[in-house]
């Protein structure tokens, strides 16, 4: 504290001195040969003014005010070099200069104090916000985690339970329950897991270049994995595109995206992933030919936790917490993300800045 | 009589350890289990195992460490068992000599087919025992006559095309690092820059009629390497 305190005092210093001496210069030219110690003056009261405006607290001001009588006496005035405190009207302009830089003063530091409050303000404000969102986040995990546990929990004991009253069809069903909801589980995990790669002081990412292909293709293989009944039909472009980005993330968006297809379009149709590349974005769009997006969802439907619970029966596969994380994903990579519906179905689409690098389209196929 | 394959399991999470041992036992392995570094590595010396389930997360001593000191005094087959998330994890540990790792949370299947692949190449690196031609599925390579065929259908690989997939597929159904291969390929001062491998896997993808949503043969990992399937 107090070495922030000398480095205020040596700045004001430093401050008081050069516009002191910068106008000194200033009116020595002006002045120089004439007798006219009347222009000098408004030049200090001017450097008092820039002073007390440049300067913490009203200390420097008084001093500069002070020392501009002195010198304005001393230096531009009859007897030159010399002080004369004699003439007529000098506690006059002596008067008027304390006066202007207390006043000026005065009005800076306040102001300075003022935009200090406003900006602490908002800070508290954006601290709120934050709380805010972090708590709905908490209580939408909780409850998104509470009903996959239930299950888990409720078949598991169904089954330890009652050892020789089940048949054996019965007791499979209870465990694939259990298979089913802790991938679920798993999945809601990963998707969580999954924001903390983003950075906390700028929410933004650790960008490399990667093949196109090879994140479609390990987002494809993955959610294969989980649901290999899934139909997905890939159109990608030919050519080999780089794309700057965290793969692991966008994996995820688009994991997220064929899930929510998969699990919300109430249709058997194949989904389509389709990449185009445009205007230094990378275009990406998963459409389903379902029932589409409720009109009244179609503005929130990234905001997900805010939004009513459940208005479909099966609220726990709801993909509140997945779609906006697919939002903070593509936010943090410069992108864009937005739902749509068209004549059958809904598609989601986001966009990804390719940055400077252009790929490269030498690639031919020249076998078969 | 057959003697059954000796596996070891150092993992200090319980409930994890017994399902790991319970599977394998169901499929005729004998396993050993250790719930330290300091046990493990205590259990690799003293009883000669021919895989090593090696969990990086330990309680005493870090799993990289573990690896390390095995590497010290044995080949032994060592398969990491990994989070999702950490690829930089993954990476250190196979360049740290490990010889395949395996996700967190895994099914049965892929365990067992992670053990097998880690003993079949463990026995294939002795001597005097190099297979001839890889197959999987429509894609026949034949090492002596630097022969790639699709389906019977020739396919026309560069130099360094050719040198790609044979490397990958020597070392079928394990996963090797961008780093591995290009120290294999471009030899140790070649630029660590991993571009100019990826430009090539997407030219042998092309060439091969790979379908990018679900590649037959080369499997990616992203942030890691790249994966031959194994027949």
């Amino acid at each position: 504290m107090t070495e922030k305190k000398k480095n205020i005092t040596i700045r004001n210093t430093i401050i008081t001195v050069a516009i002191l001496s910068i106008t000194t210069i200033i009116s020595y030219f002006f002045s120089a040969g004439t007798n006219r110690a009347f222009n000098t003056t408004i030049f200090y009261i001017l450097a008092v003014m820039f002073i007390a405006r440049y300067t913490d607290g009203y200390v420097p001001g008084v001093i500069a005010s002070f020392l501009s009588v002195l010198l304005v006496n001393f230096a531009f005035t009859y007897p030159y070099m010399k002080l004369n405190f004699s003439i007529s009207g000098y506690p006059l302009t002596f008067a008027a200069m304390m006066i202007i830089s207390s006043l000026t003063s005065t009005t800076t530091t306040h102001l300075k104090d003022q935009a200090k409050v406003i900006t602490q303000q908002e800070k508290m404000l954006m601290e709120t916000e934050k709380e805010k969102m972090r708590a709905n986040l908490l209580r939408a995990i909780s409850h998104d985690l509470r009903t996959p546990l239930t299950s888990i929990i409720g078949n598991s004991s169904t089954y330890l339970d009652n050892p020789d009253t089940l048949s054996e069809k019965d007791k499979r069903s209870l465990v694939q329950n259990i298979y089913d909801d802790s991938n679920w589980l798993l999945h809601m995990v990963e998707n969580l897991l999954s924001v903390t790669r983003i950075r906390e002081k700028d929410a933004h990412v650790s960008k490399t270049l990667e093949p196109l292909e090879e994140v479609i293709s390990e987002a494809v293989t993955r959610l294969k994995k989980r649901l290999p009944d899934a139909k997905i039909n890939v159109k990608i472009p030919d050519d080999f595109i780089m794309i700057p980005m965290d793969a692991t993330l966008i994996e995820q968006v688009l994991i997220n995206l064929l899930e929510n297809g998969i699990y919300h379009a109430n249709s058997t149709l194949p989904l389509d992933l389709e990449v185009t590349i445009d205007n230094g974005y990378a275009r990406f769009s998963v459409t389903d030919y379902g029932v589409g997006i409720k009109k009244e969802l179609l503005n929130t439907i990234f905001d997900g936790y805010t939004s009513t619970p459940s208005s479909s029966g099966d609220s726990r596969k709801g993909m509140g917490i997945g779609l906006s994380i697919c939002k903070t994903i593509i936010t943090a990579h410069d992108g864009k993300i937005w739902a749509e519906n068209h004549e059958n179905g809904a598609r989601f689409t986001f966009i990804l800045p390719l940055g400077e690098q252009v790929y490269d389209t030498e690639i031919e196929c020249d076998s078969n | 009589m057959t003697q059954k394959l000796n596996v070891i399991v150092i993992e200090d999470e319980k409930n994890i350890c017994n399902f790991i041992q319970t599977t394998l036992e169901n499929h005729d392995y004998k396993v050993t289990t250790a719930a330290t570094g300091k046990e493990g590595l205590s259990c690799i010396t003293s009883c000669y195992p021919d895989v090593v389930l090696l969990d990086l997360g330990l309680p005493d001593i870090d799993g990289l460490e573990v690896l390390r000191q095995v590497r010290d005094f044995s080949t032994v087959p060592v398969i990491v068992i990994s989070a999702r998330i950490q690829e930089t994890e993954k990476v250190a540990a196979l360049d740290a000599g490990a010889d395949d790792y395996i996700t967190k949370p895994f099914g049965t299947s892929e365990l067992l087919a992670r053990i097998r692949t880690a003993l079949r190449h463990s026995q294939a690196s002795a001597p005097g025992k190099t297979e001839a031609v890889y197959r999987s599925g429509d894609l026949m390579i034949d090492f002596d006559k630097r022969l790639v065929t699709i389906a019977g259908q020739e396919i026309h690989l560069t130099q360094i095309e050719y040198k790609l997939v044979s490397l990958l597929a020597q070392n079928a159904g394990k996963v090797l690092t961008y780093d591995y291969i290009i120290n294999h390929i471009w030899g140790p001062y070649a630029d660590s820059n991993n571009q100019i491998l990826r430009v090539n896997m997407a030219h042998i993808r092309r060439k091969m009629g790979e379908n990018p949503a679900e590649p037959k043969y080369i499997n990616t990992e992203i942030g890691v390497g790249y994966r031959m399937r194994e027949e």
